[in-house]
């Protein structure tokens, strides 16, 4: 009886994968149904500037009820708060550095009693040191692990149970495709993202039977922002730098359609296969060949 | 160059490395020598630890156990001993191994917190000072905290991701520098197979392997970048192994006979065959490499079908709730 369950089981397998690259393939084709954002207070960590700003004008563009903003930099908070106000949007923002717990806590209970319950998460916020390892600072390492990932785990805990019981929510998190194929110069980096992905991924395996309750992973490449300013990929004319705007309109729209995970621009796909076939020597030939030993030479980041 | 014939010669090399590689795997080159070089294993009081000093042992290596625990390291430090003194090559007996010139390797012990950074360096330090240069680093200390994200204290977090992933920081710049100086050495990372897939519930130990990969990948191809080739790197990603350490994970009832938590000893000594053999990387059992690839060229979708096909969804629950029944039944005990 358990064997015939079993057979069956590993006979239709096959047909299910089959029938989740199709369904993968005609959602690629024919856009799914979009969620309404109308009620919805959305929180983007780094919304002063870089993608995060984007994102959060995008957020009120597409109808999101409220939207907060997070980051360091009061300056760029507010004038980013106000220029979403001015376009009719209801929007609040506080002072918040994501790598350090004690204040994640203390201004999500601000936020909660001020603004109300959070039902997007945007964690978004990071930082690039931006080095090899032996040039790198310890502190600088640290830093970066702090904001990139152990912020996540912050800001997820701060916001998840409220979601879990509202039935109503969605966790998004702005990564990198670095997280999944890594380069020299930046090991700071792609360390904090590679955990990032690991928690996210994780997340969303654990969110799968919560009803309502949603995660988005977004891995782009390249962006057009000042934090990778002056790397430079030796192909520009194959791989552009992403511009902010698309990104923040593909991940709303990931949002909207509940997609787990984006890669940004689709063509990373193959870069990320190739490594778990590849023999490394011949995977280091390739990434010497496209530049990416070279590429943070020339790298100066926010300055 | 003129790109095109960049581009030819790149092809060429990639299509001569999976040559190079297909040679290996069917003629095992040979496993290099490692008496008499210093070998520092951290988390050296249990499981996989001990074993890679034992292994690195009866290769007559000299070895340098750290463990946040000494009762345990000590007992490591015991066993590798017997190890050397059962291994000795009989002085001038003449069965042809006198071109070996006569060493006899010692074991140290040191302990040290490798979440700690300050402890890592001082520790380091001392190695340098009492033992010498080191060539091969096994960064092989690792916690699992056991929580659920929500109901795990943050504290717990904090420590699986020091441990597991930071403390990797710390031992590898404190001996990468004599390294890099030498062009001489071996890290090892042992990471997990959580390192390359993950599953529900443990998000911070999943965090913590990956990002200790995103570490080594991007560590080698640094080396690489710098032309330091005398320098190895070998990533370990053992499925679930039989250490204890996740009591209770389970996999889906029916799969699990052809996915058997594997035996300490078994992995330990496919990992030294790769790591005395250069391989860049190894995966045991084999099957994860195809799940490993599987996993970057199907949607989203589909590897949560196959996950739950294989019950690797929701495996670690059981390993939770048992964590979290066995602390409670302590807690009620004190
Ligand atoms: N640019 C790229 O090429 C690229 C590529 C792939 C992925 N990404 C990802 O996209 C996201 C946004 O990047 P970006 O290009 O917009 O970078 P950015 O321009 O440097 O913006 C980063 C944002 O994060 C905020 N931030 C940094 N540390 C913070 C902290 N400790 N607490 C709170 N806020 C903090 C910054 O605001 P304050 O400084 O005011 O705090 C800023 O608003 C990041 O997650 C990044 O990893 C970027």
């Amino acid at each position: 009886m358990m064997d015939l369950k079993l057979w069956g089981c590993a006979l239709l397998f096959p047909l299910q994968i089959f029938l989740c690259v199709l369904r993968a393939a005609v959602r690629f084709l024919l856009p799914p149904r979009r969620k309404d954002l109308g009620t919805d207070v959305v929180l983007v960590t780094g919304g002063g500037r870089g993608i995060g700003r984007h994102l959060a004008k995008e957020f009120a563009k597409q109808g999101a009820k409220k939207v907060i903003l997070w980051g360091r930099t009061e300056k760029c908070l507010k004038e980013t708060c106000e220029e979403i106000s001015a376009a009719g949007t209801e929007c609040h923002y506080f002072v918040c550095d994501v790598g350090n717990r004690e204040e994640v806590y203390q201004q999500a209970k601000v936020v909660r009693e001020k603004v109300g319950d959070v039902t997007i998460l945007v964690n978004n916020a990071a930082v690039v040191h931006g080095k090899s390892l032996m040039n790198s600072d310890d502190d600088a390492l640290l830093k970066t692990q702090h904001v990139n990932t152990l912020g996540q785990f912050w800001t997820t805990k701060a916001f998840l149970p409220r979601m879990l019981e509202l039935c109503h929510g969605h966790v998004v998190c702005i990564n990198s495709i670095l997280s999944l194929s890594s380069i020299p110069g930046a090991i700071d980096y792609c360390t904090s993202k590679a955990s990032a992905y690991a928690f996210m991924e994780s997340l969303t395996l654990g969110l799968l039977d919560c009803p309502g309750v949603d995660c988005t992973t977004i891995l782009p490449f390249h962006t057009d922002t000042e934090m990778f300013q002056g790397m430079r990929v030796r192909f520009p004319q194959l791989f552009p730098p992403l511009n902010p705007e698309m990104v923040a309109q593909r991940t709303v729209d990931a949002v909207r359609t509940n997609t787990a995970f984006v890669v940004l621009p689709w063509t990373m796909h193959f870069i990320v296969a190739l490594k778990s076939l590849l023999p490394q020597s011949a995977l280091e030939e390739i990434h010497k060949f496209a530049g990416s030993y070279t590429c943070m030479n020339t790298f100066k980041g926010r300055t | 160059m003129n790109i095109a014939a960049e581009l030819l010669v790149v092809s060429f090399k990639v299509i001569c490395s999976f040559v190079l590689a297909g040679a290996k795997w069917l003629v095992k080159p040979r496993e290099k020598r490692v008496a008499g070089q210093v070998c520092v294993v951290t988390g050296a009081g249990s499981g996989l630890g001990r074993l890679f000093a034992t292994e690195f042992a009866r290769r007559r290596a000299t070895l340098v156990l750290w463990d946040i625990n000494r009762e345990a390291n000590e007992e490591t430090a015991e066993l590798v001993r017997d190890i050397y003194r059962e291994t000795e090559p009989r002085r001038g007996s003449g069965d042809g191994v006198e071109d070996v010139p006569f060493y006899q390797p010692r074991v140290y012990t040191y302990v040290c917190d490798v979440s700690k950074r300050e402890s890592v360096y001082s520790t380091a330090e001392k190695v340098r000072q009492e033992v010498g240069n080191v060539t091969f680093l096994i960064n092989n200390a690792g916690v699992v905290s056991g929580h659920h994200l929500l109901e795990c204290p943050d504290e717990l977090i904090e420590r699986t991701m020091m441990v597991n992933c930071h403390a990797h920081f710390w031992t590898t710049k404190a001996f990468l520098p004599k390294m890099l100086d030498l062009n001489h050495g071996h890290i090892v990372t042992v990471a997990s197979s959580l390192g390359l897939f993950t599953t529900a519930g443990v998000e911070d130990y999943c965090a913590s392997k990956f990002g200790a990969i995103g570490f080594h990948e991007s560590l080698s191809h640094e080396l690489k970048a710098a032309n330091k080739d005398g320098i190895k790197m070998t990533l370990v990603c053992p499925f679930l192994v039989d250490t204890g350490m996740f009591q209770g994970c389970k996999i889906r009832k029916e799969i699990a006979p052809f996915f058997p938590p594997l035996k300490p000893e078994y992995c330990v000594e496919q990992a030294m065959r790769a790591i005395l053999t250069n391989q860049p990387m190894v995966c045991t059992p084999r099957a994860m490499y195809v799940v490993n690839f599987m996993k970057t060229i199907l949607p989203f979708d589909a590897i949560v079908c196959m996950y739950r096909f294989l019950g690797a969804d929701k495996c670690m629950y059981p390993f939770l709730a048992h964590r979290k029944e066995s602390t409670n039944n302590n807690e009620s005990k004190i």
